[in-house]
Protein backbone atom coordinates (compact mmCIF):
# COMPACT_ATOMS: atom_id res chain seq x y z
CA UNK A 1 0.00 0.00 0.00
CA UNK A 2 2.82 2.47 0.91
CA UNK A 3 4.83 1.80 -2.65
CA UNK A 4 1.30 3.38 -4.33
CA UNK A 5 1.09 6.40 -2.59
CA UNK A 6 5.04 6.77 -3.09
CA UNK A 7 4.75 6.02 -7.00
CA UNK A 8 1.06 8.04 -6.71
CA UNK A 9 2.25 11.40 -5.75
CA UNK A 10 4.10 14.06 -4.31
CA UNK A 11 2.90 15.86 -2.39
CA UNK A 12 0.94 13.93 -0.19
CA UNK A 13 -2.43 14.71 0.87
CA UNK A 14 -3.52 13.69 4.86
CA UNK A 15 -6.96 13.72 5.68
CA UNK A 16 -7.73 14.35 9.25
CA UNK A 17 -11.33 13.30 9.58
CA UNK A 18 -11.88 13.69 13.22
CA UNK A 19 -9.89 14.86 16.20
CA UNK A 20 -12.39 12.78 19.03
CA UNK A 21 -13.39 9.79 17.02
CA UNK A 22 -16.74 8.61 18.64
CA UNK A 23 -18.49 12.30 18.91
CA UNK A 24 -19.71 12.61 15.06
CA UNK A 25 -17.59 12.75 11.69
CA UNK A 26 -19.83 15.77 9.60
CA UNK A 27 -20.14 14.33 6.54
CA UNK A 28 -20.25 16.71 4.21
CA UNK A 29 -16.43 18.10 5.07
CA UNK A 30 -15.44 13.95 5.18
CA UNK A 31 -16.85 13.65 1.90
CA UNK A 32 -15.74 16.52 -0.12
CA UNK A 33 -12.15 15.59 1.55
CA UNK A 34 -12.57 12.21 -0.18
CA UNK A 35 -13.31 13.52 -3.15
CA UNK A 36 -10.08 15.79 -2.92
CA UNK A 37 -7.92 12.35 -3.57
CA UNK A 38 -6.40 12.14 0.21
CA UNK A 39 -3.32 9.36 0.22
CA UNK A 40 -4.44 8.68 4.17
CA UNK A 41 -7.12 9.22 6.56
CA UNK A 42 -5.88 9.61 10.02
CA UNK A 43 -8.30 9.74 13.25
CA UNK A 44 -7.29 10.52 16.98
CA UNK A 45 -9.57 8.74 19.50
CA UNK A 46 -7.37 9.48 22.78
CA UNK A 47 -7.05 12.35 25.02
CA UNK A 48 -5.42 12.73 28.80
CA UNK A 49 -8.16 15.72 29.28
CA UNK A 50 -10.82 13.25 29.62
CA UNK A 51 -9.41 12.64 33.48
CA UNK A 52 -8.22 9.67 35.23
CA UNK A 53 -11.38 7.55 34.92
CA UNK A 54 -11.44 5.93 31.56
CA UNK A 55 -7.92 5.18 31.82
CA UNK A 56 -8.11 3.56 35.07
CA UNK A 57 -11.79 2.08 34.50
CA UNK A 58 -10.96 0.64 31.16
CA UNK A 59 -13.78 2.68 29.32
CA UNK A 60 -14.11 4.57 26.62
CA UNK A 61 -15.25 8.18 26.57
CA UNK A 62 -17.82 7.93 23.60
CA UNK A 63 -20.55 5.41 23.70
CA UNK A 64 -19.96 2.19 21.18
CA UNK A 65 -22.36 3.72 19.24
CA UNK A 66 -21.18 6.46 18.41
CA UNK A 67 -18.05 4.92 18.14
CA UNK A 68 -19.24 2.56 15.67
CA UNK A 69 -20.80 4.94 13.63
CA UNK A 70 -17.83 6.94 12.98
CA UNK A 71 -14.99 4.07 12.62
CA UNK A 72 -17.95 2.53 10.09
CA UNK A 73 -17.28 5.58 8.41
CA UNK A 74 -13.55 6.10 7.76
CA UNK A 75 -13.29 2.39 7.12
CA UNK A 76 -15.96 2.21 4.77
CA UNK A 77 -14.21 5.51 2.65
CA UNK A 78 -10.50 4.28 3.28
CA UNK A 79 -11.20 0.97 1.69
CA UNK A 80 -13.10 2.56 -0.99
CA UNK A 81 -10.28 4.92 -1.49
CA UNK A 82 -7.87 1.47 -1.10
CA UNK A 83 -5.60 4.23 1.23
CA UNK A 84 -4.65 3.55 4.61
CA UNK A 85 -6.76 4.16 7.77
CA UNK A 86 -4.67 5.14 10.77
CA UNK A 87 -6.35 4.82 14.37
CA UNK A 88 -4.04 6.35 16.83
CA UNK A 89 -5.32 6.13 21.31
CA UNK A 90 -8.07 3.11 20.79
CA UNK A 91 -10.53 3.96 22.74
CA UNK A 92 -10.20 7.15 24.66
CA UNK A 93 -7.41 5.75 26.95
CA UNK A 94 -5.65 3.39 24.62
CA UNK A 95 -5.31 0.45 27.17
CA UNK A 96 -5.74 -2.89 26.26
CA UNK A 97 -9.87 -2.77 27.24
CA UNK A 98 -9.75 0.16 25.25
CA UNK A 99 -7.50 -1.54 22.23
CA UNK A 100 -10.13 -4.16 22.39
CA UNK A 101 -13.43 -2.42 22.54
CA UNK A 102 -12.09 -0.67 19.34
CA UNK A 103 -10.25 -3.46 17.42
CA UNK A 104 -13.94 -5.76 18.07
CA UNK A 105 -16.55 -2.76 16.96
CA UNK A 106 -13.85 -2.62 13.91
CA UNK A 107 -14.40 -6.64 13.25
CA UNK A 108 -18.00 -6.12 13.51
CA UNK A 109 -17.98 -3.41 11.00
CA UNK A 110 -16.19 -5.92 8.56
CA UNK A 111 -18.49 -8.76 9.62
CA UNK A 112 -21.50 -6.62 8.58
CA UNK A 113 -20.84 -5.07 5.91
CA UNK A 114 -18.57 -7.37 4.09
CA UNK A 115 -15.48 -5.71 4.25
CA UNK A 116 -11.82 -7.42 4.12
CA UNK A 117 -8.44 -5.78 4.94
CA UNK A 118 -5.45 -5.90 6.50
CA UNK A 119 -5.35 -4.65 9.98
CA UNK A 120 -1.63 -4.14 11.93
CA UNK A 121 -2.22 -3.01 15.82
CA UNK A 122 0.31 -2.22 18.61
CA UNK A 123 -0.63 -2.45 22.21
CA UNK A 124 0.28 0.54 24.43
CA UNK A 125 0.53 -1.11 27.60
CA UNK A 126 3.80 -1.36 29.26
CA UNK A 127 4.70 -4.30 31.39
CA UNK A 128 5.17 -3.37 34.76
CA UNK A 129 8.39 -5.37 35.48
CA UNK A 130 10.03 -2.97 32.50
CA UNK A 131 8.81 0.15 34.19
CA UNK A 132 10.26 -1.37 37.91
CA UNK A 133 13.58 -2.47 35.91
CA UNK A 134 13.67 1.07 34.34
CA UNK A 135 12.97 2.85 38.21
CA UNK A 136 15.52 0.23 39.44
CA UNK A 137 18.22 1.80 37.13
CA UNK A 138 17.38 5.84 37.10
CA UNK A 139 15.35 5.63 33.87
CA UNK A 140 12.21 6.75 35.09
CA UNK A 141 11.73 10.72 35.70
CA UNK A 142 8.51 12.11 37.34
CA UNK A 143 6.81 14.95 34.64
CA UNK A 144 5.89 18.42 35.51
CA UNK A 145 4.58 18.38 39.14
CA UNK A 146 4.48 14.72 40.10
CA UNK A 147 6.51 13.01 42.55
CA UNK A 148 9.40 9.85 42.09
CA UNK A 149 7.40 6.95 40.75
CA UNK A 150 7.33 3.96 43.04
CA UNK A 151 6.81 0.28 42.94
CA UNK A 152 3.84 0.62 44.83
CA UNK A 153 2.85 3.30 42.38
CA UNK A 154 3.48 0.74 39.60
CA UNK A 155 1.36 -2.25 41.02
CA UNK A 156 -1.11 0.17 42.33
CA UNK A 157 -2.13 1.81 38.91
CA UNK A 158 -4.79 -0.66 36.89
CA UNK A 159 -3.85 -0.10 33.70
CA UNK A 160 -0.23 1.83 32.53
CA UNK A 161 0.29 2.86 28.85
CA UNK A 162 3.26 4.47 27.11
CA UNK A 163 2.75 6.95 24.79
CA UNK A 164 3.80 5.68 21.25
CA UNK A 165 5.54 7.58 18.69
CA UNK A 166 5.73 7.73 15.06
CA UNK A 167 8.37 4.85 15.21
CA UNK A 168 5.61 2.47 16.17
CA UNK A 169 3.05 3.99 13.51
CA UNK A 170 5.76 3.19 11.19
CA UNK A 171 6.47 -0.65 12.04
CA UNK A 172 2.61 -1.16 12.09
CA UNK A 173 2.98 0.11 8.42
CA UNK A 174 5.61 -1.74 7.33
CA UNK A 175 3.12 -4.67 7.87
CA UNK A 176 1.82 -3.79 4.76
CA UNK A 177 -1.83 -3.00 5.86
CA UNK A 178 -4.79 -1.31 5.36
CA UNK A 179 -5.83 -0.06 8.99
CA UNK A 180 -3.64 0.64 11.74
CA UNK A 181 -4.45 1.14 15.18
CA UNK A 182 -2.18 1.63 17.78
CA UNK A 183 -3.30 1.39 21.45
CA UNK A 184 -2.10 5.05 23.20
CA UNK A 185 -0.31 7.18 20.74
CA UNK A 186 1.30 10.24 20.33
CA UNK A 187 -1.66 12.07 17.91
CA UNK A 188 1.37 13.31 15.57
CA UNK A 189 2.55 9.79 14.82
CA UNK A 190 -0.97 8.99 13.31
CA UNK A 191 0.22 12.05 10.27
CA UNK A 192 3.66 12.16 10.63
CA UNK A 193 4.60 8.33 10.00
CA UNK A 194 3.93 7.80 6.92
CA UNK A 195 5.75 11.05 5.85
CA UNK A 196 8.52 9.86 7.86
CA UNK A 197 8.33 6.31 5.49
CA UNK A 198 8.55 8.04 2.20
CA UNK A 199 11.64 10.11 3.58
CA UNK A 200 9.56 13.58 3.84
CA UNK A 201 11.47 16.46 6.12
CA UNK A 202 10.45 15.37 9.82
CA UNK A 203 10.21 18.63 11.50
CA UNK A 204 7.86 19.80 9.08
CA UNK A 205 5.81 16.77 8.78
CA UNK A 206 5.52 17.04 13.02
CA UNK A 207 4.09 20.42 12.76
CA UNK A 208 1.70 19.49 10.11
CA UNK A 209 0.71 16.19 12.26
CA UNK A 210 -0.01 17.97 15.21
CA UNK A 211 -2.23 20.36 13.59
CA UNK A 212 -4.78 18.06 11.05
CA UNK A 213 -5.02 15.60 13.99
CA UNK A 214 -7.68 18.25 15.78
CA UNK A 215 -9.39 18.36 12.31
CA UNK A 216 -10.69 22.05 11.42
CA UNK A 217 -9.80 23.47 15.18
CA UNK A 218 -6.85 25.25 13.45
CA UNK A 219 -9.63 27.59 11.56
CA UNK A 220 -11.98 30.24 12.41
CA UNK A 221 -14.34 29.38 13.60
CA UNK A 222 -12.72 26.30 14.72
CA UNK A 223 -14.58 22.97 14.78
CA UNK A 224 -14.76 19.35 14.28
CA UNK A 225 -14.68 19.03 10.35
CA UNK A 226 -12.31 17.17 8.56
CA UNK A 227 -9.38 19.24 7.71
CA UNK A 228 -6.98 18.35 4.35
CA UNK A 229 -2.97 18.89 4.88
CA UNK A 230 -1.27 18.93 1.63
CA UNK A 231 2.76 17.81 2.33
CA UNK A 232 5.54 18.82 0.11
CA UNK A 233 9.49 18.65 0.78
CA UNK A 234 9.35 22.20 2.00
CA UNK A 235 5.91 22.90 3.55
CA UNK A 236 2.55 21.74 4.02
CA UNK A 237 -1.15 23.67 2.85
CA UNK A 238 -3.69 23.65 5.48
CA UNK A 239 -7.67 23.51 4.15
CA UNK A 240 -11.01 22.83 5.81
CA UNK A 241 -13.28 20.45 3.99
CA UNK A 242 -16.24 22.81 5.37
CA UNK A 243 -16.72 25.91 3.34
CA UNK A 244 -17.61 28.15 6.23
CA UNK A 245 -14.60 27.47 8.22
CA UNK A 246 -10.89 29.03 7.21
CA UNK A 247 -7.50 28.29 8.05
CA UNK A 248 -5.84 31.20 8.03
CA UNK A 249 -2.33 32.31 9.65
CA UNK A 250 -3.14 33.85 13.06
CA UNK A 251 -5.52 31.03 13.16
CA UNK A 252 -3.03 28.20 12.68
CA UNK A 253 -0.39 29.77 14.31
CA UNK A 254 -2.75 30.29 17.30
CA UNK A 255 -3.42 26.59 17.78
CA UNK A 256 0.58 25.70 18.31
CA UNK A 257 -0.85 27.40 21.92
CA UNK A 258 -3.69 24.98 22.58
CA UNK A 259 -2.99 22.66 25.60
CA UNK A 260 0.79 22.85 24.91
CA UNK A 261 2.79 24.77 28.01
CA UNK A 262 5.34 25.49 24.49
CA UNK A 263 4.51 26.84 22.06
CA UNK A 264 7.42 26.73 20.38
CA UNK A 265 7.77 23.10 20.24
CA UNK A 266 5.91 19.66 19.72
CA UNK A 267 7.37 16.63 21.54
CA UNK A 268 7.27 12.97 20.71
CA UNK A 269 9.65 9.78 21.95
CA UNK A 270 12.24 9.92 19.05
CA UNK A 271 12.47 13.83 19.17
CA UNK A 272 11.19 17.48 19.10
CA UNK A 273 9.93 19.68 16.46
CA UNK A 274 11.05 22.95 17.02
CA UNK A 275 8.64 25.76 15.58
CA UNK A 276 10.50 28.97 16.25
CA UNK A 277 11.12 29.76 12.82
CA UNK A 278 7.84 29.09 11.21
CA UNK A 279 5.90 31.13 8.71
CA UNK A 280 2.63 31.16 7.89
CA UNK A 281 1.65 32.82 4.72
CA UNK A 282 -2.12 32.87 3.50
CA UNK A 283 -2.53 31.20 -0.15
CA UNK A 284 -6.49 32.53 0.12
CA UNK A 285 -8.68 33.36 2.30
CA UNK A 286 -9.35 29.84 3.74
CA UNK A 287 -5.79 28.34 2.86
CA UNK A 288 -2.18 28.68 4.54
CA UNK A 289 0.83 27.49 3.70
CA UNK A 290 3.25 27.01 6.75
CA UNK A 291 6.52 26.08 6.25
CA UNK A 292 10.03 26.03 8.37
CA UNK A 293 9.81 23.16 11.18
CA UNK A 294 12.60 21.76 12.12
CA UNK A 295 13.28 18.11 13.97
CA UNK A 296 16.08 17.71 16.49
CA UNK A 297 16.17 13.75 17.18
CA UNK A 298 16.52 12.61 20.82
CA UNK A 299 20.14 11.36 22.26
CA UNK A 300 17.71 8.44 23.43
CA UNK A 301 13.82 7.11 23.06
CA UNK A 302 11.90 8.68 25.74
CA UNK A 303 8.19 6.98 26.70
CA UNK A 304 5.20 9.15 28.26
CA UNK A 305 3.99 6.72 31.05
CA UNK A 306 0.40 7.01 32.13
CA UNK A 307 -1.22 5.30 34.41
CA UNK A 308 -4.41 5.27 36.79
CA UNK A 309 -5.65 3.84 39.99
CA UNK A 310 -8.53 3.22 41.99
CA UNK A 311 -9.07 5.56 44.86
CA UNK A 312 -12.56 4.62 46.03
CA UNK A 313 -16.31 4.46 45.12
CA UNK A 314 -18.39 7.81 44.43
CA UNK A 315 -21.32 9.04 45.56
CA UNK A 316 -22.84 12.58 45.02
CA UNK A 317 -25.77 14.24 46.17
CA UNK A 318 -27.00 17.15 44.30
CA UNK A 319 -29.55 19.78 45.57
CA UNK A 320 -29.74 23.75 45.46
CA UNK A 321 -30.57 26.33 48.69
CA UNK A 322 -31.76 29.79 48.42
CA UNK A 323 -31.70 30.83 51.84
CA UNK A 324 -29.31 33.99 52.06
CA UNK A 325 -28.25 32.79 55.62
CA UNK A 326 -27.32 28.87 54.62
CA UNK A 327 -25.52 30.67 51.65
CA UNK A 328 -23.33 32.85 54.14
CA UNK A 329 -23.19 30.21 56.50
CA UNK A 330 -22.51 27.47 54.14
CA UNK A 331 -18.62 26.62 55.29
CA UNK A 332 -19.68 26.22 59.04
CA UNK A 333 -22.95 24.38 58.41
CA UNK A 334 -21.12 22.16 56.05
CA UNK A 335 -18.55 21.43 58.53
CA UNK A 336 -21.03 20.46 61.51
CA UNK A 337 -22.72 18.42 59.17
CA UNK A 338 -19.49 16.29 58.34
CA UNK A 339 -19.10 16.17 61.98
CA UNK A 340 -23.05 14.86 62.74
CA UNK A 341 -22.42 12.54 60.25
CA UNK A 342 -18.84 11.15 60.92
CA UNK A 343 -20.43 10.48 64.26
CA UNK A 344 -23.25 8.11 63.01
CA UNK A 345 -21.30 6.35 60.18
CA UNK A 346 -18.26 5.57 62.16
CA UNK A 347 -20.03 4.31 65.46
CA UNK A 348 -18.62 0.95 64.25
CA UNK A 349 -16.43 1.63 61.59
CA UNK A 350 -13.38 3.30 60.95
CA UNK A 351 -13.22 7.25 59.17
CA UNK A 352 -12.44 5.42 56.18
CA UNK A 353 -14.19 7.92 53.40
CA UNK A 354 -13.75 11.43 52.19
CA UNK A 355 -16.56 13.92 51.96
CA UNK A 356 -16.71 17.11 50.46
CA UNK A 357 -18.78 19.98 49.66
CA UNK A 358 -19.25 22.42 46.75
CA UNK A 359 -21.19 25.50 46.67
CA UNK A 360 -21.73 26.30 43.55
CA UNK A 361 -21.88 30.27 42.71
CA UNK A 362 -19.46 30.38 45.29
CA UNK A 363 -16.76 27.70 44.98
CA UNK A 364 -17.89 25.38 42.82
CA UNK A 365 -15.65 25.68 40.30
CA UNK A 366 -12.42 27.03 41.27
CA UNK A 367 -11.28 27.27 44.92
CA UNK A 368 -11.52 30.91 45.45
CA UNK A 369 -9.62 32.65 48.30
CA UNK A 370 -11.89 34.95 48.92
CA UNK A 371 -15.91 34.52 48.86
CA UNK A 372 -17.58 36.68 46.24
CA UNK A 373 -18.74 40.65 46.92
CA UNK A 374 -22.19 39.88 46.68
CA UNK A 375 -23.73 36.68 47.47
CA UNK A 376 -25.77 34.66 44.81
CA UNK A 377 -29.38 34.09 45.26
CA UNK A 378 -28.83 30.71 44.39
CA UNK A 379 -26.95 28.07 45.04
CA UNK A 380 -25.73 24.81 43.80
CA UNK A 381 -24.93 22.15 46.50
CA UNK A 382 -23.06 19.22 45.42
CA UNK A 383 -22.13 16.80 48.65
CA UNK A 384 -19.39 14.21 47.41
CA UNK A 385 -18.21 10.91 49.15
CA UNK A 386 -15.33 8.52 48.23
CA UNK A 387 -15.22 5.68 49.79
CA UNK A 388 -13.92 1.95 49.62
CA UNK A 389 -16.86 0.06 48.79
CA UNK A 390 -20.40 1.60 46.76
CA UNK A 391 -22.10 0.68 50.05
CA UNK A 392 -20.31 2.83 52.48
CA UNK A 393 -20.44 5.60 49.89
CA UNK A 394 -24.25 5.58 49.10
CA UNK A 395 -24.20 5.43 53.59
CA UNK A 396 -22.34 8.93 54.29
CA UNK A 397 -23.42 10.48 51.42
CA UNK A 398 -27.58 9.61 52.46
CA UNK A 399 -26.95 10.58 56.01
CA UNK A 400 -25.62 13.58 54.60
CA UNK A 401 -28.39 14.40 53.28
CA UNK A 402 -30.95 13.69 55.39
CA UNK A 403 -28.06 16.15 57.89
CA UNK A 404 -28.14 18.41 55.75
CA UNK A 405 -31.39 19.16 54.92
CA UNK A 406 -32.54 19.26 58.55
CA UNK A 407 -29.50 21.18 60.11
CA UNK A 408 -30.54 23.54 62.93
CA UNK A 409 -28.28 26.55 62.84
CA UNK A 410 -28.26 29.58 64.69
CA UNK A 411 -30.83 32.24 62.98
CA UNK A 412 -32.04 29.65 61.26
CA UNK A 413 -35.27 31.37 59.42
CA UNK A 414 -36.41 28.19 56.88
CA UNK A 415 -36.70 25.74 59.43
CA UNK A 416 -38.76 23.10 57.12
CA UNK A 417 -35.49 21.98 55.39
CA UNK A 418 -32.11 23.46 54.06
CA UNK A 419 -32.13 21.86 50.32
CA UNK A 420 -34.00 22.06 47.05
CA UNK A 421 -34.33 18.58 45.58
CA UNK A 422 -34.89 18.69 41.72
CA UNK A 423 -35.80 15.11 41.72
CA UNK A 424 -35.24 12.48 44.26
CA UNK A 425 -33.42 10.31 44.98
CA UNK A 426 -31.36 13.36 44.94
CA UNK A 427 -28.12 10.46 45.90
CA UNK A 428 -26.40 9.48 42.59
CA UNK A 429 -23.81 6.88 42.96
CA UNK A 430 -20.87 6.95 40.30
CA UNK A 431 -19.02 4.28 40.57
CA UNK A 432 -15.75 3.61 40.98
CA UNK A 433 -13.12 6.63 41.32
CA UNK A 434 -9.68 7.02 40.18
CA UNK A 435 -6.86 8.75 39.94
CA UNK A 436 -3.64 9.49 38.11
CA UNK A 437 -0.62 8.21 39.72
CA UNK A 438 1.69 7.81 36.78
CA UNK A 439 2.84 10.58 34.63
CA UNK A 440 6.54 9.59 34.19
CA UNK A 441 9.41 9.89 31.32
CA UNK A 442 10.72 6.28 30.49
CA UNK A 443 13.82 5.97 29.01
CA UNK A 444 13.39 3.03 26.46
CA UNK A 445 15.92 0.78 24.43
CA UNK A 446 14.16 -1.12 22.11
CA UNK A 447 10.09 -0.14 21.35
CA UNK A 448 9.99 -2.59 19.15
CA UNK A 449 10.76 -5.60 22.10
CA UNK A 450 8.22 -3.69 24.32
CA UNK A 451 5.36 -2.92 21.62
CA UNK A 452 5.30 -5.60 19.11
CA UNK A 453 3.57 -5.56 15.99
CA UNK A 454 0.29 -7.96 15.48
CA UNK A 455 -1.11 -8.35 12.04
CA UNK A 456 -4.77 -9.48 11.68
CA UNK A 457 -6.86 -10.33 8.54
CA UNK A 458 -9.85 -8.85 8.82
CA UNK A 459 -12.86 -10.45 6.63
CA UNK B 1 -6.32 48.34 31.16
CA UNK B 2 -7.74 45.31 32.06
CA UNK B 3 -7.21 42.45 30.06
CA UNK B 4 -10.82 41.98 28.98
CA UNK B 5 -10.62 45.03 27.96
CA UNK B 6 -7.81 44.44 25.86
CA UNK B 7 -8.11 40.66 24.93
CA UNK B 8 -9.36 39.12 22.22
CA UNK B 9 -9.80 35.41 23.86
CA UNK B 10 -8.53 34.51 27.44
CA UNK B 11 -8.41 31.12 27.91
CA UNK B 12 -7.30 28.25 30.35
CA UNK B 13 -6.89 24.22 29.87
CA UNK B 14 -4.61 21.64 30.97
CA UNK B 15 -1.49 21.33 29.75
CA UNK B 16 -1.26 17.67 31.36
CA UNK B 17 -2.94 16.96 34.34
CA UNK B 18 -0.26 18.28 36.45
CA UNK B 19 0.11 21.77 34.65
CA UNK B 20 -2.84 24.76 33.68
CA UNK B 21 -2.33 27.06 30.64
CA UNK B 22 -3.73 30.33 30.02
CA UNK B 23 -3.51 31.97 26.68
CA UNK B 24 -3.98 35.82 26.35
CA UNK B 25 -4.77 36.69 22.68
CA UNK B 26 -4.63 40.48 21.85
CA UNK B 27 -6.18 41.82 18.24
CA UNK B 28 -3.01 43.37 17.18
CA UNK B 29 0.24 43.93 17.01
CA UNK B 30 0.52 47.05 19.03
CA UNK B 31 -1.64 45.46 21.81
CA UNK B 32 0.33 42.63 22.11
CA UNK B 33 3.81 45.12 22.16
CA UNK B 34 1.77 46.61 25.07
CA UNK B 35 1.32 43.16 26.95
CA UNK B 36 4.52 41.60 26.30
CA UNK B 37 6.48 44.81 27.50
CA UNK B 38 4.51 43.96 30.52
CA UNK B 39 5.33 40.54 31.11
CA UNK B 40 6.86 41.13 34.82
CA UNK B 41 4.09 42.69 36.15
CA UNK B 42 1.81 40.44 34.87
CA UNK B 43 3.65 37.14 36.16
CA UNK B 44 3.20 39.10 39.53
CA UNK B 45 -0.22 39.72 39.15
CA UNK B 46 -0.88 35.96 38.27
CA UNK B 47 1.14 34.82 40.74
CA UNK B 48 -0.88 36.52 43.27
CA UNK B 49 -4.18 35.62 42.03
CA UNK B 50 -3.68 31.98 41.49
CA UNK B 51 -1.79 31.79 44.80
CA UNK B 52 1.95 30.99 43.30
CA UNK B 53 4.98 32.15 43.96
CA UNK B 54 6.26 34.39 41.04
CA UNK B 55 9.03 31.61 40.08
CA UNK B 56 6.00 28.47 39.51
CA UNK B 57 4.48 30.99 36.57
CA UNK B 58 5.75 31.02 33.48
CA UNK B 59 5.02 33.67 30.71
CA UNK B 60 5.82 33.45 27.34
CA UNK B 61 5.19 35.75 24.81
CA UNK B 62 3.79 34.47 21.41
CA UNK B 63 4.54 36.32 18.37
CA UNK B 64 3.04 33.89 15.80
CA UNK B 65 -0.09 34.70 17.46
CA UNK B 66 -0.06 37.90 19.22
CA UNK B 67 -0.70 35.60 22.34
CA UNK B 68 0.77 35.86 25.26
CA UNK B 69 1.03 32.05 26.93
CA UNK B 70 0.94 31.91 31.59
CA UNK B 71 1.43 28.08 32.39
CA UNK B 72 1.49 27.16 36.13
CA UNK B 73 0.91 24.01 38.53
CA UNK B 74 -2.52 23.19 39.24
CA UNK B 75 -3.57 23.19 42.65
CA UNK B 76 -5.42 19.89 41.88
CA UNK B 77 -4.02 17.08 40.24
CA UNK B 78 -6.97 16.78 36.78
CA UNK B 79 -9.61 14.55 38.36
CA UNK B 80 -7.86 13.92 41.86
CA UNK B 81 -9.94 13.91 44.83
CA UNK B 82 -11.40 17.51 45.39
CA UNK B 83 -10.88 18.63 41.62
CA UNK B 84 -13.10 21.23 40.75
CA UNK B 85 -12.11 21.57 37.07
CA UNK B 86 -10.99 18.23 35.49
CA UNK B 87 -9.81 20.00 31.66
CA UNK B 88 -8.97 23.08 33.79
CA UNK B 89 -11.85 25.10 31.25
CA UNK B 90 -13.16 27.33 33.52
CA UNK B 91 -9.66 29.11 35.36
CA UNK B 92 -9.29 31.88 33.21
CA UNK B 93 -11.63 34.36 35.56
CA UNK B 94 -9.08 35.38 38.02
CA UNK B 95 -7.03 36.98 34.90
CA UNK B 96 -10.27 39.28 33.37
CA UNK B 97 -9.71 42.14 35.72
CA UNK B 98 -5.93 42.31 35.97
CA UNK B 99 -4.95 45.57 35.24
CA UNK B 100 -1.75 46.25 32.98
Amino acid sequence: MLDDISRRRRPLRSLGASGQLGYGIPTPAFEAGLARSPDMIGVDMGSIDIGPSYLGGGKMAPTRVGAKRDLRKVLHAARRLDIPLIVGSAGSAGARPHLDQTLDIIREIAREDALAFRMAVVASDVPRVAIKRAIANGRVRPMDTMPPLTEADVDAASHIVGQLGLEAFRRALEADVDVVVLGRACDTGIFASIPALLGFPPGIAMHMAKIIECASLCCVPGGRDTILGILDDDGFELESMAPHRAATPSSVAAHSLYEQADPFEIREPSGRADLRQVAYRALDARRTRVEGATFEPAERMTLKLEGARMIGHRALLIAGAADPQFIARHAEIFAAVARVVRDLVCEDAVEDYRLLFRLFGVDGVRAWAEPPAQLPRETLVMGECIAPTPERAEEVIRTTKQYLLHHGYEGRLSTAGNLAFPFTPPEVMIGEAYRFNVLHLMDVDDMAGLFPVEVEKVD
Amino acid sequence: MRLDAIAKVIRSKNAGPCLLTLDVMLPDAATFAYVAARIDLLRRQVARRYGRSENEVAVLPYAPALAVKITLPRDVLAGDVGDRDVYGAQQHAPLLDIEL
